[in-house]
């Protein structure tokens, strides 16, 4: 699976963290640690863990709304700040109910990264890629 | 295009840019006070208005969330947010500002897109009125 030292290595990344779906910070890393620190990802984890229910909420919602598929389950949810942006993905987590592991699942990944040189689909790839797969 | 759509030639200019790019569904623009909207694309005007308002939703969440991060870490570079991006295994929504752009993952860049609206809409004002 995609992992922290992995992350810090995508273009532009300050940051890389695994959460729970509590939004509990497990682990991490940090590249600058004059500008980040754990509390600050552990406020990120809680925020992104939210924002990731509420998207899946939302998808389900839309799904059955509209009849349109390709929104569930919710593979990634990104913040863009306004110099930073955050990239989040719950898919391998996915990868193991589906399998039927649902008794020991994996942490939720994210990667910190500077909009500048952030290169998002090089943080998806990362993060979905086949080498994530149980 | 929405029967109530929101005065705002540039993000409209965008929102036609929007559509003319590879994977692209539907753009739209939505007010913050959430009682307008406008579209472009392969959705219906009703399916239009539950985008704009889902999106109107996170947007103010998240803006509100990016200040108590603000607040509890100052000067972490994520606040004011200028937008979010949910992807699905095989479309994604894209929003920045008050602008959204649903796409298809097979066709569609994120890179690309973002930058499209990040060019437009990166001087647009962070006050969400």
């Amino acid at each position: 699976m995609a992992t922290l030292d992995a992350l810090l290595g995508l273009p532009g990344a300050m940051a890389a963290f695994e959460f729970r779906g509590s939004g509990e910070l497990l682990d991490h890393r940090i590249a600058y640690p004059d500008r980040i620190n754990p509390t600050l990802l552990d406020l990120l984890a809680h925020m992104c863990a939210a924002n990731l229910s509420i998207a899946t909420l939302q998808a389900r919602g839309w799904e059955q709304l509209t009849a349109m598929r390709g929104f569930y389950p919710v593979q990634a949810f990104t913040l863009i700040g306004f110099d930073w942006s955050v990239v989040v993905s719950g898919l391998n987590r996915e990868r193991h109910k589906q399998s039927g592991q649902v008794s020991s699942l994996p942490p939720f990944l994210g990667v910190v990264m500077a909009n500048e040189r952030a290169d998002y689909e090089a943080a998806f790839a990362l993060l979905e890629g086949p080498e994530a797969l149980p | 295009m929405g029967s109530n759509p929101v005065e705002d030639n540039n993000a409209m200019s965008i929102v036609s840019e929007l559509l003319t790019r590879p994977g692209v569904i539907a753009a739209g623009e939505y007010a913050y006070r959430g009682d307008r909207f406008s579209y472009r694309g392969a959705l219906s005007e009703e399916h239009a208005r539950i985008a704009s308002i889902m999106c109107r939703a996170t947007t103010m969440g998240i803006s509100m969330e990016g200040a108590m991060l603000d607040a509890l870490c100052p000067d972490s570079g994520l606040h004011p947010p200028r937008g979010w991006v949910v992807r699905g295994p095989g479309q994604t929504v894209c929003v920045v500002a008050n602008v959204f752009c649903l796409f298809d993952n097979a066709q569609g860049s994120l890179n690309a897109i973002l930058a499209c609206m990040r060019e437009a809409l990166d001087n647009r004002s962070q006050d969400l009125i």
